[in-house]
């Protein structure tokens, strides 16, 4: 019984479902992951995403649907028949077992002798600088050590995927930062297909080729990590992502691809609609990124007064290093930030209370096509930094 | 995110589902039968058939003519045993327990004591008080000599259970509660003490039965005066009717009693305080 | 605490220790200072076949709570689902615990007896013609006893050492291809060890302290250690019980100590 190793590992989600006695954690979800990718399944927890790591691994199995690793079935095979690997969220290294038998665990089951067992765990140990650390207990090891040998362990089968369960979750943001560009190193190097839970925004667009955006059992969007950021489908990845203020706004006239939208407190701005002809009275969403709007002082202007212009009272004030949040209040139900370059800022500060108006392009608006699930959000404000 | 393979269940999981229910009657079955067998008919014997459903043998234990000796008072003298030693047994280990916490001179050889004292032989703590008594000229007694030797027993099994309660008792409480001007009495009786009730019901629940149901350390050290195991102990020699059956089932039914108040007391406790405590 | 503890136990021990060098006459302790009781004990072939009775009772009883107690907890904590159930079935093991237990003795006579349950129950099947007589009162009965009353020592802090265990640890395992029996050598086993040592050092210090267990269940025909003590203190000759006293806790101690050297407890009992 001997595991494939480095076969292909595409990933083929068809139409799973998955119950837990009477909650869907999973509903209908397909999802292809092509081989030598590096992808991140990104959601709030209870969103499904550990639930289908699980099921690509085998510790879990659909109550419907179809898994298939590259091109065959492998629901009901065992996890080492399917040449995957995983990387426990809290490492799950045995703790009666030293560095070394903890790499070389897998090879003792596979009955390989300690000479070869302890060759190849070493290679794997060097290749994560921690060949010094081989005879300690996993007790022994700093967070970012442990994380370490645990990679070491799950890569020492030659897997064709790696399953990544929240594996920065438990490291302090400096190592985090650092171990996420180490994993994506790892990653080129094997070029296997890494398959990676977060529920952190940076870390997986900073990461992923490809970003899962999942809520509630269901995909909401999956695109390159790029596309995510600058052209979110739905106005629940452009408020989850971050970054962004998601305008609505009644269509009141449609000409040369822009449409006019006006809100409920009168402001109007040109939502860009291509081809499609919105119906005079239909509800749009468009998001545009915190960082493209310009605040000036005025005291005596009125919504509607210009296109592509709002007016509104300064909330909050954040000073964020290279760029300073500023919140407005719009007096609609949802909060709208801009972020201006320090030296900006700092040129002529605002203060709370004070009445600005905010500009924006309409070029640089995005329309969504789907405002589900915004409103359930819609109080998440997890900031992005354009940097 | 606990969730666990809910696929079919392997048949290693029947295998053990069989072995706990043979484990479960090997358990129980034994003491079933005696509570039957202690309705046993007038005429009937120590075994079965059952001769007909009476009472008879539970009337045979308050009847002071019959062979049994005086059950009621050693009943009596049983429970009050028990009731003194779960409330020294309480007083103490809490007490203990909360002293523990910091380090105090002699600390680890009282820690060793108590350990000691769990695994000696129950008969040596026995024959050792009774011969210090009589070193000393004192009568041995239930109330003295048969409480302290029982108290070896049941002390060092608070003590534990204090650690492990203690062990995951938050002190931010208390730290809490001093800040918010309590004084350690007050932090004690209105903060430490009503956190910690539901292992300190625990440990007088182990102090109330652990001392009911002693035998090696009484047997010695109860004086004149027998506790109740010791007049059953002394039946099995003598008395060959059921109404040895009807005493067994009596105890038992006390036993309950005393283990279902506590746990349904300590079910209670945690379950008005599951607002978001999940412990 | 302290005092009460000293008082109780700590001086109690060393008066015995004491009194095991004593002579005594017609019932009464004589003071002095003697070998004699010792040198009984070590010469006597009474006492070295008690000590090989309750040596083999330990041993035996040893193994099988282990084994029954090992599946058990295995059971309540990696099969069963749902811990209001787990804690259940947890409970229902437990209860027997605050039953008394020579009353749980008792109760083996009308099963095991000569008109008892099971060989009424084989006789009637025509499986055998007369009574099993080693049913009761016997080593078998003996043993029978000593597990139904000490399993559950073994269950408990097996359970306890189990139920901390990671269940990542055992995916983690499945995951580099351990098969089932695998996993519970390799990571469950191990896992497990500061609980087995917990119930051993329980069992067999219980097994080697009883005696009142040996008295019913063999019908006096069997003796152990503590039941031979007994008899002595009843005979009122309290040096050579003291010494032999004395003796068994040196034994206890030495098996404990070895326990002790070779697992660490006190990492299950700190935390």
């Amino acid at each position: 019984m001997n595991a494939p190793t480095n076969g292909n590992g595409r990933i083929e989600v068809m139409n799973v479902t998955k119950k837990f006695r009477d909650t869907t954690a999973v509903a209908n979800l397909s999802l292809n992951i092509d081989h030598g990718s590096y992808c991140c399944l990104l959601g709030p927890s209870g969103c499904g995403k550990t639930t289908i790591l699980r099921m690509i691994a085998g510790h879990e199995s659909p109550s419907s649907g179809d898994v298939r690793i590259g091109g065959q079935s492998v629901v009901g095979l065992d996890p080492v028949q399917r040449g995957t690997a995983m990387m426990f969220q809290s490492y799950a290294l045995f703790p009666h077992r030293s560095v070394i038998e903890n790499v070389g665990f897998a090879l003792k089951m596979r009955g390989a002798s300690k000479d070869e067992r302890n060759g190849k765990a070493r290679e794997l140990l060097q290749k994560v600088h921690m060949e010094k650390f081989a005879n300690r207990l996993p007790a022994e090891l700093s967070g970012g050590q442990q994380q370490r040998v645990a990679l070491a362990r799950a890569l020492i089968t030659n897997p064709r995927v790696l399953l990544l369960d929240e594996p920065l979750s438990a490291l302090d943001e400096y190592l985090r930062l650092r171990m996420r560009g180490e994993l994506r190193r790892v990653q080129k190097e094997l070029g296997i297909t890494f398959i990676h839970v977060t529920h952190t925004q940076l870390e997986a667009i900073a990461v992923a080729d490809v970003v899962v955006v999942m809520t509630q059992g269901r995909i909401e969007q999956a695109a390159t990590a790029r596309d995510i950021y600058t052209a979110p489908r739905s106005a629940y990845v452009a408020r989850f992502i971050g970054g962004q203020n998601v305008l609505t706004g009644v269509v009141e006239g449609v000409a040369g691809g822009l449409a006019t939208v006006r809100n409920a407190e009168g402001a109007r701005a040109q939502f860009p609609v291509d081809k499609a002809n919105p119906a005079k009275g239909a509800s749009l969403f468009a998001a545009i990124r915190r960082d493209r709007i310009h605040l000036t002082r005025n005291s005596t202007y009125r919504n509607g007064d210009e296109l592509n212009a709002a007016v509104g009272i300064v909330h909050a004030i954040e000073n964020q290093g290279t760029y300073v949040k500023v919140t407005l209040d719009l007096t609609t139900e949802e909060e709208f930030v801009a972020y201006m370059p320090d030296g900006e800022y700092f040129r002529d500060p605002i203060d709370i209370g004070d009445r600005v108006v905010a500009r924006w392009d309409a070029q640089n608006l995005h329309l969504l096509e789907d405002a589900s699930g915004g409103q359930q959000f819609a109080a998440a404000d997890k900031d992005v930094a354009l940097m | 995110m606990a969730m666990h393979d809910s696929g079919k269940r392997p048949w290693t999981f029947w295998f053990f589902a069989a072995f706990f229910v043979l484990f479960v009657i090997f358990l129980y079955g034994p003491m079933f039968v005696v509570y039957l067998l202690s309705f046993q008919g007038e005429g009937g014997g120590l075994t079965f058939p059952m001769n007909g459903v009476s009472t008879h043998w539970f009337g045979e234990l308050v009847n002071p003519e019959s062979r049994s000796g005086d059950i009621a008072s050693s009943f009596q003298r049983s429970l009050g045993l028990g009731a003194m030693v779960a409330a020294i047994t309480v007083f103490l280990s809490v007490a203990a327990g909360l002293g523990f916490r910091r380090r105090f001179l002699g600390s680890g050889v009282l820690f060793y004591i108590a350990i000691a004292s769990l695994i000696m032989p129950g008969l040596f703590v026995g024959l050792g008080v009774n011969v210090f008594f009589s070193v000393l000229g004192w009568e041995p007694d239930w109330t003295t000599s048969g409480l302290g030797s029982q108290l070896t027993w049941t002390l060092p099994f608070g003590l534990l259970i204090m650690f492990a309660v203690l062990g995951r008792f938050n002190r931010s409480y208390e730290e809490a509660a001093t800040d918010l001007g309590a004084t350690p009495w007050q932090r004690l009786r209105e903060v430490t003490l009503p956190i910690l009730l539901p292992g300190i019901i625990g440990v007088a629940l182990f102090g109330f039965t652990l001392s009911y149901d002693e035998f090696p350390r009484t047997v010695l050290t109860s004086g004149t005066e027998n506790t109740l195991p010791i007049t059953i102990w002394a039946m099995t020699t003598n008395v060959t009717s059921p109404a040895l059956y009807a005493l067994g089932t009596v105890t038992t039914l006390v036993s309950f009693a005393v283990v279902g108040t506590a746990l349904g007391s300590i079910a209670l406790i945690s379950r008005r305080r599951r607002g978001g405590d999940s412990t | 605490m302290a005092l009460l503890l000293i008082f109780f136990f700590f001086i109690p021990v060393l008066v015995v220790i004491a009194v095991s060098f004593f002579d005594y006459q017609d019932g009464s302790i004589v003071e002095a200072f003697i070998w004699d009781n010792y040198r009984d004990v070590f010469t006597s072939a009474v006492t070295i076949t008690e000590y090989a009775n309750s040596l083999k009772f330990a041993a035996i009883v040893w193994a099988l709570t282990l084994l029954i107690g090992f599946n058990v907890a295995y059971f309540l904590v990696f099969h069963v689902r749902g811990v209001l159930l787990q804690i259940g079935l947890f409970l229902v093991c437990t209860v027997p615990f605050w039953t008394s237990n020579i009353i749980r003795m008792i109760s083996w006579l009308p099963v095991l007896g000569k008109n008892g349950l099971i060989n009424s129950a084989l006789i009637k099947l025509g499986i055998i013609n007369t009574p099993l007589e080693f049913l009761l009162y016997s080593d078998f009965a003996v043993v029978v006893g000593y597990v139904h009353l000490f399993t559950l020592f073994m269950v408990v802090p097996i359970f306890n050492s189990m139920a901390r265990i990671d269940r990542s640890l055992l995916e983690a395992a499945r995951d580099a291809g351990a098969g089932r029996f695998r996993i519970v050598y390799e990571i469950v086993l191990p896992l497990s060890k500061t609980g087995i040592a917990l119930g051993t050092i329980f069992v067999v210090t219980q097994v080697m302290g009883d005696f009142f267990v040996v008295k019913v269940m063999s019908g006096g025909q069997s003796t152990s250690v503590v039941s031979a003590l007994y008899n002595q203190v009843a005979a009122l000759q309290y040096p050579p019980a003291a010494a032999s006293a004395v003796c068994l806790l040196a034994v206890v101690t030495l098996m404990v100590a070895g326990i002790l050297r070779v697992v660490d407890v006190r990492k299950q009992l700190a935390s």
